[in-house]
């Protein structure tokens, strides 16, 4: 066509592009076997250009995701120049070769072709419950090097010109705890790409090449201005903020995260400098897991309806050495890269709430608070193994209170209910519920976190667990107080003692008991102007205690609210 | 001379759809709705629609209904105080859900506050395993204490959910034994009887939405039975549920929960009429309204059952027809997001202020004006000239984003219509290419007020060569009520592998589901020729954690020799798994979660002694306008009255075909055809 598409010739396009990745997202959680993709949805679906940009996500798509997409591409890209061919279909997981983020995210990529030639790219990624490695689940802490942590695939093909490479499949499932069901997880991710594919093509028949390609162009552009528009409204200035991660599990604590975000006009830069260097456990991150989060971090406070594509990617400048705790490299462990990409979350909302202080939330749950059980189902003598990550609490807001227990951040992950756990796996849950007095105190308070106690039933099990904000509370702003901080907690014969904040391999007998309690999160403004009718409701639902309430309101008179 | 009713009370309008079975007379009505005591409207419509058309109100043998009034209760969160009873350590349980906040970005938006307050939801010391067996039984004082802290509490609904009741309720029982000893006056909720399935947090959450419409719909009934018996005394009232069957108001008394979702169900099940009607197996229905859109697939004549729907942001895990709504309609406005993209709703102008050209102080371009831009619609307006429209205040509304765009009034106009058709595009793919169908199988069903007009750019946009315009597309709902079957579903929870041992604890299940279908037959003395039975198992690939409902026999009776073996379940099932995912694996376990046995009655005779004068006469067109087809010219189209129109008539596009509250474009080239039953048949050009 070569004139540019109207804003309504562009949205039908949009829409069917969209569309495209909605259905794919489906089908993969659907036929998949990960309860960490059917009932978790801890997978990504993007249409990405065949220069590696990304275009389209899929509106339940987690931010974390959004860069590995790219990430993987231009590995693709650069390693098989010349070498694309119909049917052919990429997968690889590697965070220091191949883009990934960490190992259990299984990415995936097939060319599409239009009359020989290639025209874009449809990717996923689904968080696969075991990729070998030292420990079920492979994403417990203590191991100092990325070996330890699973299979690493770089990018290779899986399927050459439509027929599927059963060799290296064979390698990936000879190396994953229960390997039929990681096949099952597989074929989803096979079948996602190629309806994703077909449905490809159906629109190029629809609206014809040169608009589809004219409007991937179109959509992270205009996404582009959207982003820069938003960021012109940010007080230009230097805003500085910096935190610090409890530890990395193999002896590190403290380790800071420093922030200098710098706003001039419409432009942004987020400089990292001064951050840790990259620690020997797992809390490294690769750049493009910081890239996802901070962005996540921007359209959360400026437009929560922007759309999630290249066009953001491009506007944020992200300056981050390598070798450090944020830009890790070889051969830095990362799977527990969730727990610093939400810590980086937490502090762009720090920095930003010294230019915007309206649209931001004081810190939340910070974590990615994970529990691991393994053993041998006595019922059926076989292997099991369970993996769950937990919520916690919501920052509070500028006008309103943090959300008690919910996932945060780049993660919007279900739990799984507990009589899915109990039917399948040997373990028994006896208490699920709010954390009394673990949402910080403020005019508006912190959300609260989560405490669920475990059991095994009638055996003896390991349990793995991976927490972060264990020691440094989630702060609150303005005033606000801290909310309270996570710990897991093991009840044997010897009564109840804590546990390390990232214990691996800790064994579970029959009876003994395993507590998880998640961070809280943060408070917004100072106390003294909560309203009556808030406390009251505090003190009513008994989420707070009297004393909790009386060490931090008084007794004094106040306002009602509004 | 018996006179069959179904009534449909929707915001604006309460619609009336009469039928004898002997004369095979029809007959419709509408008349303003009374949101404030919906059985209003549905007394004085129905003396209205007696005395219209000299019906005896004693030849009323039924009046089937159906009522958004839980819907909206849930909406408005119009329901007094409840309290649950739950095992202890989970009270949290209804608050946290599924952990999930319900957008990614936005740092603001919540899920609802659960519909129990903290302080209301009680712990029992109580607990089941997952096979049913008592872990821990509670004590007479601890339920006695727990009642008084529910009564405490002032509540007149209590819900009680227990972990794993699915599989063993005596603990609810239990309860709720003591309960109607102790407080008789509070209304109960057993999570084992509302929905004894798995997932304690859907099921918890059904329970509990029960027991707040529990108050409100025993109120509603009373006035509605009261005032029915008063006029219609020999009309035996149904009440429609989610599923599209009726219950009796006793049911749903018990149940209200299964009205939630009702609205769109009866509306599908209307068009699943128009289908057998008109010999359409495969139907893809488009109900168009003022602020939203319906979608539903019928398959083999048969409306499609989803169990996992939630309304007002509160999941509802109960058999429902599986509709899925966009947010688009007449009112929908047109607006340009932040990246210069043009948009369609979901904000709508609704009834009021309504469209610009609704002259009431809209000032927004919405779906109805770009129509009366284009000419498809009337400037002599709605409800056959009741309600003018003026096209200037269409045109002052659409201005702004022809300026903006460059374009001339009818493009832009053409271009918003175009977005509004994307959408609803979407959402179509979404139930059908998701669930393993080709819409181009299909054909497109368009009915409510604003369906008709948008319909031919859908069926065109997937790749449909054929559209069914309802009779009367305003009152399918009620249509649907009409010719609903009593219907009630049951279902054993019970998790166990698909082999030889497997099929004998199925037709265990089914030999207990029978039993209770057959109790249930008699209740509502069902006459043995009228049963119908559908054995649907919920299965699963062992490890996978979705199931996926798998029908393995219909028929009037089901026993063992029905079920089938082993090998024939598990084929049944790859071939399901491949249709709904597009792969199957032949070699791995399955297992079964759920066996469900859904019951119906058939209430309405089908009666065809319908006027069928087929005339060979072309039909005069009443007028001639000029109307936009696509964005360029318009051309001079032929305007039909559909009350002029009989049986095996033909009107060649383009025409705009007019009624009481529809009006159908006939695009050039395309060809409506009307049947005997006054429905439209349009065949779509080749190549368009």
């Amino acid at each position: 066509m070569g004139t540019k598409l109207d804003p309504i010739s562009l949205e039908i396009i949009a829409n069917s592009l969209r569309s495209i990745a909605d259905e794919c997202f489906v089908a993969l959680m659907r036929s998949s076997y990960s309860t960490n993709i059917k009932e978790r949805k801890d997978h990504s679906i993007a249409i990405v250009d065949c220069e590696g940009k990304l275009v389209v996500q899929a509106a339940l798509t987690l931010p974390i995701h959004i860069a590995s997409m790219g990430g993987l591409m231009r590995c693709v890209l650069d390693k098989f120049e010349g070498d694309i061919h119909e049917g052919d279909i990429f997968i690889a997981n590697d965070p220091h070769t191949a883009g990934g983020t960490h190992l259990p995210d299984i990415n995936y990529a097939m060319p599409i072709f239009n009359d020989g030639a290639l025209v874009a790219f449809i990717c996923n990624i689904a968080h696969h419950a075991d990729i070998g490695g030292m420990v079920p689940g492979s994403m417990a802490g203590g191991m100092s090097e990325i070996y330890q942590e699973g299979l690493r695939i770089p990018v290779v093909k899986l399927f050459r010109q439509g027929e599927l490479q059963a060799d290296i499949m064979d390698i990936l499932l000879l190396n994953v705890r229960v390997p039929e069901e990681r096949k099952g997880d597989h074929n989803a991710q096979i079948a996602s790409c190629k309806l994703g594919a077909r449905r490809f093509r159906e629109v190029i028949e629809v609206h014809g090449l040169d608009d589809v390609l004219e409007a991937f162009d179109e959509i992270m552009s205009r996404t582009a201005v959207r982003m820069k528009s938003a960021i012109a409204d940010i007080p230009d200035g230097t805003y500085e903020f910096s935190d610090f991660m409890d530890g990395d599990g193999m002896g590190t604590t403290d380790i800071p995260i420093c922030l200098s975000l710098t706003v001039q006009g419409d432009n942004i830069r987020l400089d990292f400098t001064g951050t840790s260097k990259q620690v020997l456990g797992n809390i490294n991150t690769t750049l493009n897991a910081v890239q996802a989060s901070a962005c996540y971090a921007l359209i959360g406070a400026l437009d929560s309806n922007m759309p999630s594509n290249q066009g953001v990617l491009d506007v944020v400048e992200i300056i981050c050495e390598p070798g450090t705790l944020l830009s890790s490299v070889f051969p830095a462990p990362v799977a527990a890269r969730a727990h610093s990409c939400q810590r980086v979350i937490d502090v762009v909302f720090g920095a930003l709430s010294k230019a915007i202080p309206d649209r931001v939330i004081a810190a939340a749950n910070g974590a990615n608070t994970t529990a691991v059980f393994s053993g041998v189902d006595p019922r059926t003598g076989k292997p099991y193994l369970y993996f769950e990550t937990l919520a916690g609490g919501m920052g509070a807001r500028a006008t309103k209170d943090g959300k008690d227990g919910v996932q945060v951040g780049i993660t919007n992950t279900s739990n799984l209910p507990v009589e899915s756990i109990e039917q399948e796996y040997p373990i028994r849950v006896v208490e699920y519920g709010f954390i009394q007095d673990s949402g910080g105190a403020g005019t508006y308070r912190g959300g609260m976190g989560l405490r669920r106690v475990l059991t095994p039933v009638d055996h003896e099990c390991v349990f793995n667990g991976a927490g972060e904000r264990f020691r440094y509370r989630p702060w609150g702003l303005f005033g606000g107080q801290d909310g309270g901080s996570g710990r897991f907690l093991i009840q044997d014969q010897n009564g109840e003692r804590r546990l390390d904040d990232k214990p691996g391999e800790v064994r579970v007998n029959r009876d003994d008991v395993i507590i998880v309690e998640t961070p809280g999160a943060g408070g917004y403004g100072p106390p003294d102007q909560r309203a009556a009718e808030l406390i009251e409701h505090d003190r009513r639902s008994k989420k707070f205690s009297d004393s909790f309430i009386e060490q931090h309101y008084g007794t004094g008179n106040r306002a009602t609210e509004g | 001379m018996g006179w069959t009713v179904g009534v449909d009370v929707g915001g604006t309008f309460t619609d009336f759809y009469a039928a004898n079975d002997e004369s095979g007379m029809v007959h419709v009505g509408k008349t303003s709705s009374t949101p404030s005591n919906p059985a209003q409207a549905i007394l004085t419509g129905l003396t209205a629609l007696c005395s219209q058309y000299e019906i005896s109100v004693d030849d009323i043998d039924r009046l089937s209904h159906g009522t958004t009034v839980g819907t909206n209760a849930l909406i408005q969160r119009s329901g007094d105080v409840v309290a649950l009873i739950t095992t202890k350590g989970f009270r949290d349980l209804l608050e946290i859900g599924r952990q999930t906040r319900p957008h990614m970005y936005d740092l603001q938006r919540d899920h609802p506050a659960p519909l129990v307050d903290r302080e209301n939801r009680i712990e029992l010391e109580e607990r089941m395993d997952a096979q049913g067996e008592v872990v821990t039984a509670p004590s007479r004082e601890a339920i006695e204490q727990a009642i008084d802290q529910v009564v405490a509490t002032g509540a007149t609904a209590c819900a009680i959910g227990f972990l794993f009741a699915f599989r063993n309720p005596a603990h609810e029982q239990l309860v709720a034994q003591v309960m109607r000893e102790k407080a008789p006056h509070i209304a109960l909720s057993l999570s084992s009887e509302v929905q004894p399935e798995f997932r304690e947090y859907e099921r918890l959450s059904t329970t509990v939405l029960n027991a707040y419409l529990q108050p409100i719909m025993s109120n509603y009934l009373q006035t509605l039975e009261d005032g029915v018996r008063g006029q219609a005394k020999n009309a035996t009232l149904g009440i429609n549920q989610s599923s599209g069957g009726l219950m009796s108001p006793q049911r749903s008394r018990e149940l209200p929960v299964r009205t939630a979702l009702s609205g769109p169900a009866a509306g599908a099940v209307g068009a699943a009429h128009v289908a057998r009607q008109t010999n359409r197996r495969n139907i893809i229905t488009l109900d168009v309204g003022g602020t939203s859109a319906d979608v539903a697939l019928i398959q083999n004549f048969e409306v499609d059952i989803a169990f996992d729907r939630d309304v007002a942001g509160f999941p509802i895990r109960l058999p429902s027809v599986d509709v899925e709504t966009v947010g688009a309609g007449g009112g929908s406005i047109a607006w340009f997001d932040r990246d210069g993209l043009l948009k369609m709703g979901p904000t709508s102008a609704g009834a009021a202020p309504g469209p610009a050209c609704y002259g009431l102080g809209g000032d927004q371009p919405t779906v109805t004006d770009a129509n009366l831009l284009l000419g498809r619609l009337s400037a002599r307006g709605l409800l056959d000239g009741d309600m003018g429209l003026d096209v200037n205040l269409s045109r002052a509304a659409y201005q702004p984003i022809a300026d903006e765009l460059g374009f001339s009034i009818e493009r832009t106009a053409h271009g918003a219509l175009g977005v509004m058709v994307a959408n609803m595009v979407r959402t179509i793919r979404t139930i059908s290419v998701e669930r393993g169908h080709d819409p181009r199988d299909f054909v497109l069903m368009p009915f409510g007020g604003a369906g008709p007009l948008h319909a031919r750019d859908v069926a065109v946009s997937l790749g449909i060569r054929e559209m069914v315009v309802p009779a009367a597309p305003g009152i399918v709902c009620a249509q649907g009520l009409l010719v609903s079957d009593l219907k009630e579903d049951f279902v054993v929870s019970r998790r166990f592998a698909l082999d030889d041992a497997g099929v004998d604890i199925l037709c265990g299940a089914l030999e207990e589901l029978n039993e209770r279908a057959d109790n249930w037959f008699r209740q509502e003395n069902a006459p043995a020729d009228a049963r119908m039975l559908q054995l649907v198992v919920d299965a699963r690939y062992i490890g996978q954690n979705f199931e996926l409902a798998v029908p393995i026999a219909a028929a009037p009776t089901l026993g063992s020799g029905d079920v089938g073996s082993a090998d024939e379940l598990h084929a049944i099932f790859c071939t399901t798994h491949e249709t709904a995912y597009g792969y199957a694996s032949p070699d791995d376990a399955v297992e079964i979660v759920n066996v469900r046995l859904s019951a119906s009655a058939r209430l309405f005779k089908e009666n065809d002694k319908v006027e069928n004068k087929p005339s060979s006469i072309s039909p005069e067109p009443r007028d001639h306008r000029p109307v936009f087809f696509d964005a360029g010219t318009a051309v001079k189209t032929a305007i039909y009255s559909r009350s002029d129109l009989q049986s095996s008539q033909v009107i060649n596009g383009p025409a705009i075909i007019e009624q009481l509250d529809t009006t159908t474009p006939v695009y050039p080239g395309d060809r409506a055809t009307v049947t005997a039953h006054h429905h439209l048949i349009i065949s779509i050009e080749q190549g368009a």
